[in-house]
């Protein structure tokens, strides 16, 4: 099948909806068809938040099957994990560096629920044991270097693009973002982006 | 998605969300006054129009529920302006007692209203079919599989509605509402909105006894004829797939056919795919009236025909119905599952099975696989935000009841729904808006614990009000809790009538909560403010002792809200933190507290931290901490110059400084 099929994942109110749309819009402007369907509404809450985006002529459907994802794009090393069962044998994870804490893990932690806090490198290993390749990216240092510390989600653009390039061109990412994000925040969003290519 | 593309004129091609695309069509089709009340999956329609509104010369209101909505639509429509409004599934309960009459009336301009069902309830209270209401309401339902239909159908509802002079339905579900995709832009060409004469068009639109027995001859007949235009309509196509891709022709020997509509389409399509199985499918766009005879039609001559269709069978005991000597398979076979929302996994298992093929993939077996790498995960379920006024609300509450068990908690819809889940899991009723009141008013009598109900502003005025009148004239026994955040939080801080703006964000009228209350004719009311929750405690069980209705109206803004506007204005988020050497790891901010800003430092036995980055600076965790080891960074560096919190905060620690001084 000439598709390719994008899981993104984070936590509410981290811009995944912005990225999104950034590589949708992308791929409209490379003559790609695209696919997406998010979840919007509790969003913004702290949740899980997982965007299915798919690429390609023959894609209808705005769900990705379990085992049919090329990559898995994460905002938090948790919510890669958490989707994996979307990611194809030998797929690709590009997870940002950085774990975050449920709430609810924190008071079972307290109440003695729980023994220990879920550690980064077991996460890591997990996604490792599902014969996934994995590229880890230090999104938020690279945002802040960018000047913007809530460009994380398009440093991940940068990194996804690398994977992209035969489909979607670089010009058509850069176009995308510059039409997307707040005009004063143009230049250190393209920043971002670089940055993130070069991850 | 990009809000340019909605209002851009030309015609090109976008990418655009399913509602965002809706909004679009109803500008190119004119549309000349809309009005909403929010609620997941269609919130975007009535947020694109509110920006829309800036540019655009039509009427917008966000109304107080789904039904002043649909009448306010309809009473445009009288005047014959092409009108629109949208609704959650559950919306249109409430919608159903006007749309049941206007389907006997009849209108005169083009109306439609959209019904957004949530099969999986991602974010309502049930998986309500509401293709039920077009049947059984006798209106016509359109519904869409994609972004680019849903533009059409909108298009062709405001058409279908004027040439019958009926309200038209369209159906969509959240698959649809919030898929995005590359959709072709009209052009948009407006005209201005101008006041009509209505002795010119007059006409009563008056239903009771013989005129309601007449009224439904009319209707009948209307649909009559609505069934013998549609019954040819390009919305419903055969396509055909050949094993390897799906063609508008051919199949002719085809013997395994499938009847589908809305998203369930496009995953059917997927599935043959993966399946490589020819078949020949009926895609339906007109899903009232049902199309027999092109249903008779394309079963003729077919050995197996499989209905797929998300909840309910309602297409396919149609389709029973009507047809003979075909093997029709769905749900009443056991293939397909009335609950859930469906997706290629699920489809494809149940077409493999009965065309007998063995799937190419386990999926369920790879989920369970995959799954199991995933176990050492915790959940992660949406919380109050960092600074919500709800959180410091509930912890008061909690601290006045005591144990949970000694109160009856009526809870209601909004951001403190989220109150049910785990791990605080303290409500006992969730049913939907405005019925907090009403399971009160019950249980009260049959009780022996102090019953509560809690709403918010929005559901106060939405469907709560009739509740509350009637626990106030019955004389019942219940504390009421008002949540005065200023705005429909739960789907993006919509304004309602307790808001100053209405939309569009223009000044509106402001209704006072308190004033409504004491109208009604409570006595005791308390107004707590929610972030200062030491005070708040002997208030709400001062309420609570009080025998009768008693009302609370806890005040703070929407902290998502509060804080947006505050940073606009210009103020600087000024973050708390924990002082080390004075944490003894007590948890009082942890505990039933539960801040996406707090967690511990597993090495440092546990002390808490708090995210510098997530913390909003509300300073409720510093009042509950026993031993003052929670404070402001703008005492961290001696900031008298920094705001803390809130610009009027700021003043108020001001004062308090020369005061000391």
């Amino acid at each position: 099948m000439k598709q390719t099929n994008i899981i993104l994942c984070g936590i509410g109110g981290e811009g995944l909806v912005l990225l999104s749309n950034i590589i949708g819009e992308a791929c409209r402007l490379a003559g790609e068809n695209v696919i997406s369907g998010e979840m919007h509404g509790l969003a913004q809450r702290s949740g899980s938040v997982i965007v299915h985006m798919r690429i390609g002529d023959e894609v209808l459907s705005p769900l990705i099957p379990p085992g049919e994802a090329d990559m898995i794009v994460s905002l938090e090393v948790m919510e890669a994990l958490r989707y994996l069962h979307y990611l194809k044998p030998g797929g690709t994870v590009i997870t940002n560096r950085r774990l975050v804490h449920p709430p609810g893990e924190t008071h079972d932690l307290v109440m003695g629920n729980v023994k220990k806090y879920v550690e980064y490198d077991e996460v890591l290993d997990a996604i490792k044991g599902a014969d996934a390749d994995v590229i880890e990216i230090k999104a938020l240092s690279l945002a802040k270097k960018a000047g913007e510390v809530r460009a994380q989600n398009v440093v991940l653009a940068g990194a996804l693009s690398n994977a992209l390039e035969d489909k979607i061109s670089r010009d058509s990412f850069l176009q995308a973002i510059r039409g997307m994000v707040p005009e004063k925040a143009v230049d250190d969003n393209v920043k971002a982006f670089e940055l993130g290519e070069k991850a | 998605m990009s809000f340019k593309d909605v209002i851009d004129e030309e015609e090109r091609d976008a990418y655009m969300l399913c509602n965002e695309a809706i909004v679009r069509a109803a500008l190119e089709a004119d549309v000349q006054l809309v009005s909403f009340y929010p609620g997941a999956p269609q919130t975007e329609i009535l947020d694109n129009f509110e920006k829309a509104s800036s540019k655009y010369d039509f009427k917008i209101e966000v109304a107080a529920n789904e039904k002043v909505a649909l009448e306010t639509v309809a009473g445009a429509a009288m005047l014959g302006k092409r009108t629109l409004t949208s609704m959650k599934s559950v919306g249109t309960n409430v919608a159903s007692d006007a749309l049941y009459t206007l389907a006997y009336t009849g209108l005169n301009g083009g109306c439609l209203c959209l019904i957004a069902d949530d099969p999986h309830a991602h974010s309502s209270q049930s998986e309500q079919d509401g293709r039920w209401f077009g049947l059984t309401a006798y209106l016509p339902m359109l519904e869409p599989s994609t972004p680019k239909e849903a533009m059409e159908m909108v298009k062709k509802g405001f058409e279908l509605s004027e040439e019958f002079g009926t309200l038209v339905l369209i159906r969509t579900t959240t698959r649809v509402n919030h898929q995005s995709g590359i959709v072709p832009l009209g052009k948009i060409k407006r005209t201005p909105f101008e006041k009509v004469s209505w002795k010119e068009m007059k006409r009563p639109y008056t239903s009771v006894g013989e005129l309601a027995r007449k009224g439904k001859q009319d209707m009948l007949e209307r649909m009559e004829n609505i069934r013998e235009k549609m019954a040819k309509s390009s919305l419903n196509r055969v396509e055909y797939f050949d094993g390897k891709e799906l063609l508008d022709k051919g199949g002719d020997k085809e013997k395994f056919g499938i009847i589908t509509a809305g998203v369930a389409h496009s995953y059917t399509v997927e599935a043959l795919a993966r399946l490589e199985l020819p078949a020949k499918i009926l895609k339906l766009g007109v899903i009232n009236p049902m199309p027999e005879e092109t249903i008779i039609d394309f079963c003729d001559g077919l050995d197996k025909v499989v209905v797929v269709e998300e909840l309910s069978p309602y297409m396919e005991d149609v389709v029973r119905r009507s047809v003979k000597d075909t093997e029709i398979y769905g749900k009443r076979t056991g293939h397909f599952s009335e609950a859930l929302e469906y997706d290629i996994p699920s489809v494809l298992n149940g077409l493999s099975e009965i065309a007998d093929i063995e799937p190419p993939f386990d999926y369920k077996e790879y989920c369970k696989k995959m799954k199991k790498l995933a176990e050492i995960l915790p959940q992660r379920l949406p919380v109050f935000c960092a600074g919500c006024p709800h959180r410091a609300t509930f912890w008061a509450l909690r601290q006045s009841v005591g144990d949970p068990d000694n109160v009856f908690f009526a809870n209601d819809i909004g951001c403190y729904s989220m109150m049910c889940l785990p791990p605080v899991e303290w409500s006992d009723t969730l049913l939907c808006m405005g019925a907090s009141m009403g399971v009160a008013a019950g249980v009260q009598y049959t009780a022996k614990e102090k019953t509560i109900a809690v709403v918010g502003d929005s559901t106060f005025f939405h469907a709560a009000l009739p509740g509350i009148v009637n626990l106030v004239h019955n004389e019942d026994d219940v504390t009421i809790f008002v949540l005065d955040n200023a705005v429909t939080a739960m789907t993006g801080q919509q304004s309602h009538p307790g808001n100053e703006k209405k939309a569009g964000g223009r000044e509106g009228k402001k209704l006072d909560i308190k004033a409504v209350l004491e109208g009604i004719g409570i006595e005791k009311i308390y107004d707590i403010y929610s972030y200062e929750v030491k005070d708040n405690v002997p208030m709400i069980k001062k309420a609570l002792e009080h025998e009768g209705v008693s009302a609370v109206i806890s005040h703070g803004e929407c902290a998502l809200y509060h804080f947006r506007n505050y940073r606009h204005a210009g103020g600087k988020l000024v973050p708390y933190y924990i002082d080390l050497d004075k944490c003894e790891s007590v948890h009082a901010c942890v505990l039933n507290f539960m801040c996406p800003a707090i967690s511990v430092i597993p090495d440092e036995d546990g002390k808490a931290r708090i995210h510098q980055d997530i913390c909003v600076g509300c300073g409720v965790c510093s009042k509950l901490c026993p031993k003052g080891a929670i404070k402001s960074t703008a005492t961290m560096h001696g900031g008298d110059n920094k705001p803390v919190v809130t610009v009027e905060d700021y003043e108020k620690y001001i004062e308090k400084k020369e005061a000391e001084e």
